[in-house]
């Protein structure tokens, strides 16, 4: 219960102080709308010429998608936020504000993964529900029960592990504060807007099992087109939970090895 | 006497930092063979502190108070050694350690410069779990000891120096901790403000009975506020005691000044039979003596029936000097 009642603090309190910026309002919504419309465009024109590429159809494609656009909003609305505030040359770390969140009566990782929100956000997260809506009414008559409860639990390891990579990545910066070291996530995440089958085989393991971006959407676009085995989905609940451990511990390291900036 | 809420024993700080010759090439060696040296921020300090005492903790710069001051909160793991405070080891960092504790530093901010502070009070009220009732008493109180209703609502980036000092100090004392770390709370402010703090300071201890660490380059707030100091030299601790002892220690005369009804004809002459009596360059039509504290009674008496005097005081040496001995020193 402390837990979201802080949560939601930290949303009326980030809400303020993104709303204290009115330019910003326009700028995230007219960003959100280009990358619906470049996405959604450039899987119609694909799917034009082609009725399937190796195995994906228009509907789970738009499936992919609206799971890519889901995890790209939430990153963007928290995790991102949050971690972020911690690395990088204007991080807490680096300018030694981190003292504070160490001194909070508070679980650390908890604090630093809720404590900044990207409230316009929510803008592209609405519109990333309205693919995957599309994407449902498109494959309708296919759809069973046993594939949206398998796309729902593969969808929530997927945001698990979005968030266990950035935390890992973002644990990196006890050992150099001064590097923004999420970066690596954000680049290669782009590369999960197509699934990871497109790939040669060596980035596909990559992507898969090094830093899963692959897994993050292919997995739950795969659940929701029906297309995806029971092994499949137990070993990505089983590297979804190793890498939430892993990348807690790393964290944890992390914390012990925190030096504070000098006075 | 009451059981100490603080206890340090052999505490020690040893930092691991990188060593970088100058020049280009030697940055390309360092980014593959990197060098590091040992830095002994601390040495083997100790003491204990008991509750409600205000303790000034002070040194020259690098002398290893901050790391103290961290390592006191749970901010680092020291090297070697022992604390205690309010019965826990603070680098355990236990919820229930953090909330009867506070730092507040002069050199940085907890408040989030794009509200008011009175909404960054309410998420620490919540992270601290204050209830509601005690909460609104606490910030009403604060509010009214520092002055400061017309500041509640003004973005924190909009504010002065001062101004966000105050805010800090309210953050860090809104769940009643039982120990204040305070390092450099004055730092930057004008003297009107430097002094407005100090008597919220006093006040707030005498009030509520919190124990105080105080580091400061600011003399007067730690003579202001702290009976005792202790003062770290290369990371030792080479005095702990009255304010008044280490004056007295250091600077074993006081000043005598003296004004007269007319100038006499020979001052410097009168003053020769005493061995230990220096004549200083006068200042604003006060003469000025250094007297060795055993002989003042003696000097005065003489000065008192010999000398047409209209005014004479007798006054220690400023700190600022005294400390200053100290640290070119590193002696006391």
């Amino acid at each position: 219960m402390q837990g979201l009642r802080l949560i939601f603090e930290f949303f009326k309190v980030s809400t303020q102080a993104e709303l204290a910026y009115r330019a910003n309002f326009f700028i995230r919504f007219l960003n959100a709308i280009l990358n619906l419309v470049t996405g959604v465009l450039s899987l119609t024109v694909i799917f034009n010429q082609v009725d399937s590429i190796k195995g994906w159809d228009l509907p789970s494609a738009m499936a992919l998608l609206g799971v890519y656009l889901l995890l790209a909003a939430l990153r963007g609305l928290f995790i991102g936020p949050s971690l972020e505030s911690v690395a990088g040359m204007d991080g807490e770390i680096w300018q030694g504000t981190f003292d504070f969140t160490l001194l909070r009566p508070v679980d650390k990782q908890f604090l630093i993964s809720f404590r900044h929100w990207r409230v316009l956000m929510l803008f592209d997260l609405c519109l990333a529900l309205g693919v995957l809506g599309y994407a449902i009414h498109l494959m309708q008559a296919e759809l069973t029960l046993l594939a949206v409860l398998g796309f729902i639990i593969t969808l929530i390891a997927g945001v698990a592990l979005l968030y266990a990579a950035l935390l890992a990545f973002s644990a990196l910066v006890f050992w150099n504060s001064g590097f923004l070291f999420t970066w690596i996530i954000n680049d290669l995440f782009q590369l999960a807007r197509y699934p990871v089958e497109l790939y040669p085989v060596w980035l596909r393991l990559v992507l898969t099992w090094i830093i899963p971006v692959g897994l993050m959407t292919t997995i739950p676009a795969q659940a929701l087109s029906g297309r995806l085995s029971w092994q499949w989905l137990i070993l990505t609940l089983l590297f979804t939970i190793g890498a939430l451990i892993g990348a807690s511990w790393l964290f944890r390291q992390g914390l012990k090895k925190y030096t504070s900036a000098s006075s | 006497m009451a059981e100490p809420i603080i206890t340090v024993k052999n505490l020690t700080k040893v930092y691991r930092v990188p060593e970088r010759a100058p020049g280009l090439s030697a940055s390309i060696r360092g980014l593959f063979k990197p060098k590091f040296q040992d830095v002994e921020a601390v040495t083997d300090i100790n003491f204990t502190i008991q509750p409600g005492e205000m303790v000034g903790l002070i040194g020259p710069n690098g002398a290893g108070k901050t790391t103290t001051l961290k390592m006191l909160s749970g901010l680092l793991y020291p090297t070697h050694g022992e604390a205690k405070v309010a019965d826990f080891t603070p680098w355990d960092r236990e919820p229930e350690y953090l909330q009867r504790i506070s730092m507040v530093m002069g050199n940085r901010s907890a408040m989030n410069w794009d509200i008011p502070p009175l909404d960054s009070f309410r998420v620490l009220s919540k992270i601290y779990k204050v209830p509601q009732d005690q909460y609104q008493r606490t910030l009403d109180e604060l509010i009214s000891l520092l002055d400061m209703e017309a500041l509640l609502k003004k973005p924190v980036r909009n504010l002065s120096l001062g101004e966000r000092m105050k805010c800090e100090l309210v953050a860090g004392l809104l769940y009643h901790p039982d120990v204040l770390f305070l390092d450099e709370p004055t730092l930057g402010l004008d003297v009107a403000m430097q002094r407005r703090l100090r008597i919220f300071l006093k006040q707030y201890n005498q009030q509520h009975q919190v124990t105080v660490i105080l580091t400061s380059h600011y003399m007067a707030d730690v003579s202001a506020l702290c009976e005792r100091v202790m003062l770290i030299h290369h990371g030792g601790l080479i005095f702990d005691g009255a304010l008044q002892e280490l004056a007295d220690k250091l600077a074993p005369f006081k000043l005598v000044k003296l004004q007269f009804t007319t100038p006499p004809s020979n001052l410097e002459g009168f003053l020769t039979q005493f061995s230990t009596v220096e004549y200083l360059p006068s200042e604003n039509g006060h003469h000025i003596l250094r007297v060795a504290r055993s002989d003042v009674p003696k000097v005065t008496a003489e000065i008192l029936s010999n000398l047409p005097v209209a005014d004479l005081s007798v006054e220690d040496p400023p700190i600022e000097a005294v400390i200053d001995q100290i640290y070119e020193e590193g002696k006391v």
